[in-house]
């Protein structure tokens, strides 16, 4: 049907913006419509993904986009097994997402526009995933970032909302602000953006450091992937629908800081100063955001610090940096992996999966619930939501790292990398799995054991097949995704870089992976009470009290900054252009100006007649003048 | 085919004289929009028979005698090149939809409000086809009267003192700047206004350097304030928050980019060893005053009218960054940039009047809520902020990103400084749309809701607006369709 992959390629990267373009322009009062046209668009994207990423069609092309002097930007696709992979969970998020959608959002007045900001936000993914260059690259960087404002401010009548699209936006230019003037010194610097380019040149050895480039383009992460300081916005965003929530707030876009930081590896390679600040800010938002999570009450809340945990543990896995390695036998030659981009991208897939299917899972408890979002206001859910269930506890069982399922050979990866390369990381990121298991379980205990807390729980039922398919396939994806086998060796330039621990290393890495999961789990299982009111706040209040500080810390730090700061200089400023540079600066120096004045007020009689006599009189006598 | 530009400029004044002779308004009407009609599809016309790879040379050439040719060498000498066609095109759009926009208003007197536009109009596409620097001047002229009289007439708070102050500003803009071309008239010896002929006179040296300095200086104040550079920008909030709609759509969107025309079509080719001397200080202005120091003060602003016309303040400060940049790219990216910003300050000022209608304010921190009554009204409002904020997949984002990457071989601090301004634009854009339309509906939009319930766009709202949108998104997706005359223009006119 197609000549080559290359018109595949194209052809599922247009699709999407053409499902907006109809829906926009025709379908604003058909939701139903518009929602079939979005879910359609989203199958033939899965299906043409995974047919490009199995088929191991790889390819790049570009064309030139803009040309001015000496500066010409193209578009490009470069299709590699990066980008395969990253291909294949966009395609498959999305679909489950969409197909989950029309179940959830069934009842919406605004189906249209939610389902053409899906299609807008799975255009712009795609052009990350695809994106050639950097220049590219930022261009839908800053699209993804308006479909995820459009669908966080789906509720656009509720005030939270609205601040929550405007933070999110907001926030993420702070961050594109520096990966903006990363790419222009980039571009400066080493005279492409072009990330094969890029590649070549620095494995030829002859490129020279400059570590302020990686570091800025890593500021574009921070934004994106929600890294401390730029957290704030995430758990803000879970204001937007919860089925969004699993796709741009999980999955895929949050997770496009990671896929970045992976494509620009080879700048990262040469500046190794660079690639610690990166492992650090990864492996503080790891722990930071999970002693977050520990106090939350919403259960949206809790999955989103989970994942800004779980997003720091992919960054602070990029940071390890790679890895020599004697692969087979004793005395057999050593090679170098890029173990961080391998766990890194390992992680980032299985938490793709079992990620969403949390958030559809709770966006099923809360649909079952009729909207109700605080766990403590649940309970007992296992009896009346029981595929809900079986699949959520996968997916938790899976993010806790539960032997044999897809988290555990991912975070297991990323463990042994850090024990290899660093200590204090190592340490922080195997408390940070302590607490994964802690508030996973607290939160998996409250929703579905012991009894119902409140009258919307206890009338809680099952959606419907569109609600629970997608359930069951991200719950087998949990399951199964961490084997590679089914990967079929089709992303071997990513998965082959994994660095596996062998003989007492493996063993260790088993033992400590076993102990934190069932210290963390096994606590939390034991301490909490299916009750209304958390257990550690009352029990320990110091301590809750403190999580509780310190997760408001940013936010307040940051609201003092725009409503004291920000907001009384920009009056000050007013204040001065009014009275100091229109009134004293200009009209004191306007001696010039005070004769035009008169001149003028002279000419303004007020009569209208006047003024047209004058006009069109002036343009007489010049004209007679000119012409004489 | 020659004559379609001495057309465009006198359809519309034809028109408006026609609207003297008393007929139904409806017959008025419908003149007027012929009026206003016939440029734009000429300007759209020419764009499409412009040769693709032409932009360096002049087309569509004709030559009038005016009576001036043997005493002074003027003669009205039209043509486009790969600049002024981009302009001229800009200028026929964004006429035909503030024209239609003006022509469903219900302003009093309302023929001699779209007389004052169409000759507005004439004067617009005029300066942008004039190769004759007295015509260019006179155009201005010609567009720039109308605007003062719109402002004082029908103008709305504080009109007088608006109309005052903007004349005021704009006469000694335009003065310095007509100081400025006499002495390079002068100077050079060329004893011609034609601007080719003036280019080739000074390049065999006729202008010397210290001239070339000094003259430079002129027209950098002179069509600086006529472009609000800081910190000669006070009247451009005052003026555009007084200003009926479509004359601050003509004036905002087409008009002020007379200066920067200037500067790029006639001040940087003929004064090149004047440019260097200045640059710092441009820069300077620049980034420290409109794009830091505005953009500050535009996060102040409650009235949508005055945010608005303070950000275009703001983005005239990348304009003078890629000026100063002086390099193939900057230049080019100040051309996108130009046409990108007249449409989006355009359409955002049709739709502060479409929002004032179903509000009846402008002041931001009354409104709240509106989305829930006028959905399309709000994601035009959006879609046009997010132009204006530089959003990539709409027209202002090539503009900006060529001046940032010209710049940067200019200075890395200045540009670093001005990359900075895309998180105030965002801050001050993103907190407007949320005020007006998302959130609650304030009490005090309940009030007027209730006496009487807004409706969403009509048409005659909608056609205009979405003319320029569908412009914005045409550019932002498809840039090549406007950078590829720039490109050949600039790179032939500034071989660096």
């Amino acid at each position: 049907m197609f000549q080559n992959p290359t018109q595949l390629a194209q052809l599922v990267f247009l699709l999407p913006l053409a499902s907006a373009a109809v829906i926009a322009l025709t379908l604003r009062r058909q939701g139903n419509i518009a929602a079939l046209v979005s879910t359609f668009t989203a199958a033939l994207i899965a299906a043409g993904g995974l047919y490009l990423a199995f088929s191991g069609a790889r390819f790049t092309a570009s064309t030139e986009w803009l040309s001015l002097g000496s500066f010409t930007l193209s578009l490009g696709l470069k299709f590699d097994d990066l980008s395969a992979l990253m291909l294949s969970i966009v395609g498959v998020i999305g679909l489950c997402v969409h197909v989950f959608s029309l179940g959830y959002m069934h009842d919406d007045d605004a189906k249209a526009r939610y389902f053409g900001g899906l299609s807008l936000f799975m255009f712009a993914m795609l052009g990350i995933v695809f994106a050639d260059n950097l220049f590219m690259m930022f261009i839908f960087w800053e699209l993804v970032g308006l479909g995820s404002y459009v669908l966080i401010n789906h509720y656009h009548f509720k005030a939270s909302a609205a601040d929550a699209a405007k933070k999110a936006f907001i926030v993420n230019r702070v961050g594109d602000f520096g990966y903006l003037c990363g790419i222009l010194l980039c571009y400066h610097f080493y005279g492409t953006v072009n990330l094969t380019e890029l590649a070549n040149h620095s494995a030829s050895g002859a490129m020279p450091v400059h570590n302020l480039i990686p570091l800025l383009l890593f500021c574009g992460a921070v934004g994106k992937s929600a890294q401390v300081p730029l957290h704030v916005w995430l758990p803000d965003a879970m204001e937007g629908p919860t089925p969004v929530s699993a796709l741009i707030h999980a999955a895929t876009m949050v997770a496009a800081g990671i896929f970045m930081l992976c494509r620009i590896e080879p700048l990262f390679a040469i500046a190794p100063q660079a690639l610690t600040i990166v492992m650090w800010i990864g492996a503080a938002t790891a722990l930071y955001a999970a002693l977050c999570a520990v106090t939350q009450r919403d259960i949206k809340k809790v999955l989103a610090y989970s994942t800004l945990s779980q997003l720091g543990y992919m960054v602070a896995a990029f940071g390890l940096g790679s890895l020599k390695v004697a692969h087979g036998e004793a005395g057999a030659p050593e090679v170098l992996l890029t173990a961080g981009v391998g766990a890194a991208m390992f992680h980032l897939t299985t938490h793709a999966f079992f990620k969403a299917l949390m958030f559809l899972g709770s966006g099923s408890v809360i649909h079952g619930c009729h909207h109700e979002q605080d766990v403590f206001k649940m309970g007992g859910l296992s009896k009346k939501m029981p595929l809900t269930f079986a699949t959520f506890t996968l997916g938790v069982l899976a993010i806790i790292g539960f032997p044999g399922l897809a988290g555990f050979f991912s975070k297991d990866a990323i463990l042994y990398l850090a024990m290899e390369k660093n200590t204090a990381v190592f340490a922080l990121l195997c408390l940070t799995a302590v607490l994964t298991a802690f508030y996973m379980v607290r939160m998996w205990k409250l929703v579905f054991l012991g009894a119902p807390r409140s009258e919307d729980a206890a009338h809680a039922h099952e959606g419907g097949i569109s609600m629970t398919l997608p359930l069951v396939v991200l719950a087998v994806l949990s399951v199964i995704g961490g084997y590679e086998a089914i990967y079929g060796g089709h992303f071997n330039g990513v998965l082959s870089q994994i660095a596996h621990p062998h003989g007492s290393a493996h063993t260790i890495i088993l033992g400590v992976s076993l102990a934190v999961m069932a210290i963390g789990a096994g606590t939390a299982y034991v301490y909490y009470q299916t009750a209304a009111e958390d257990t550690l706040a009352t029990k320990a209040s110091g301590v809750f009290a403190l999580l509780v500080a310190l997760q408001k810390s940013f936010d307040a730090a940051y609201d003092y900054y725009v409503a004291k700061v920000q907001q009384r200089f920009a009056l000050v400023l007013n204040y001065i252009d009014l009275i100091g540079i229109s009134g004293v600066v200009v009209r004191g120096s306007a001696g010039v100006a005070g004769l035009l004045g008169l001149a003028a007020r002279a000419l303004h009689t007020g009569s209208l007649h006047a003024y047209v006599y004058w006009f069109l009189g002036g343009s007489v006598l010049l004209w007679f003048l000119a012409t004489r | 085919m020659p004559d379609l530009l001495l057309l465009s400029i006198a359809a519309p004044l034809a028109a408006a004289l026609l609207l003297l002779v008393p007929a139904p308004l409806a017959a008025r009407k419908f003149i007027a929009g012929i009026g206003f009609a016939l440029p734009a599809l000429i300007a759209l016309y020419l764009w499409s028979q412009f040769p693709p790879n032409g932009g360096a040379s002049y087309h569509f050439v004709s030559r009038y005698d005016t009576g001036l040719k043997d005493t002074l060498g003027i003669t009205l000498y039209l043509g486009l090149n790969g600049i002024a066609l981009p302009l001229f095109v800009l200028a026929g759009v964004v006429g035909l939809a503030a024209g239609l926009f003006a022509i469903q208003s219900k302003a009093e007197r309302l023929p001699l409000y779209l007389g004052l536009l169409l000759v507005m109009q004439a004067g617009l596409m005029g300066v942008f086809a004039s190769m004759d620097v007295f015509f260019f001047y006179f155009f201005h002229e010609l567009a720039l009267i109308p605007t003062f009289i719109m402002v004082g007439v029908w103008g709305g708070r504080d009109r007088g003192y608006a109309a005052m102050k903007l004349t005021i500003y704009l006469t000694l803009g335009a003065m310095l700047s007509l100081i400025g071309l006499i002495a390079i008239y002068q100077q050079s010896g060329a004893e011609t206004f034609d601007l080719l002929s003036l280019r080739q006179e000074i390049e065999h040296g006729s202008l010397a350097a210290s001239d070339q300095k000094t003259i430079f200086g002129l027209l950098m104040v002179g069509f600086g304030i006529l472009v609000s550079l800081f910190p000669f920008h006070t009247w451009a909030p005052l003026g555009y928050g007084a200003a009926p709609s479509s004359a601050a759509m003509l004036h905002a969107g087409v008009l002020k980019k007379f200066g920067l025309y200037g500067l790029i079509q006639i001040a940087l080719p003929l004064l090149p060893e004047g440019v260097g001397h200045w640059v710092g200080w441009l820069a300077l202005l620049a980034v420290g005053g409109n794009v830091l120091y505005i953009g500050f003060v535009t996060i102040a602003q409650r009235d949508l009218k005055q945010m608005i016309g303070y950000s275009s303040v703001m983005h005239m400060g990348y304009a003078f960054l890629g000026i100063a940049a002086y390099n193939t790219t900057g230049l080019g990216g100040v051309v996108l940039m130009m046409v990108a910003h007249g449409l989006s300050v355009a359409l955002l000022f049709l739709l502060s009047t479409s929002i004032y209608h179903r509000t009846q304010t402008f002041d931001m921190e009354e409104m709240g809520g509106l989305a829930q009554k006028a959905p399309v009204l709000a994601a035009f409002f959006v879609t046009a902020i997010m132009a204006s904020i530089g959003l990539p997949g709409l027209a202002n984002f090539w503009g900006e990103l060529a001046i940032f990457v010209g710049a940067w071989k200019f200075s890395a601090v200045y540009t670093t400084l001005a990359v900075s301004g895309v998180i105030i634009s965002a801050v001050y854009g993103l907190r407007s749309v949320a005020r007006i339309f998302f959130g609650p509906v304030t009490p005090a939009f309940a009030k007027v809701s209730t006496e009487k319930a807004p409706t969403d766009l009509a048409w005659g709202e909608k056609f205009p607006a979405l003319l320029l949108l569908a412009a914005l998104l045409a550019i932002g997706f498809w840039p090549k369709s406007l950078s590829t005359p720039v490109d050949t223009a600039i790179t032939a006119t500034f071989r660096k």
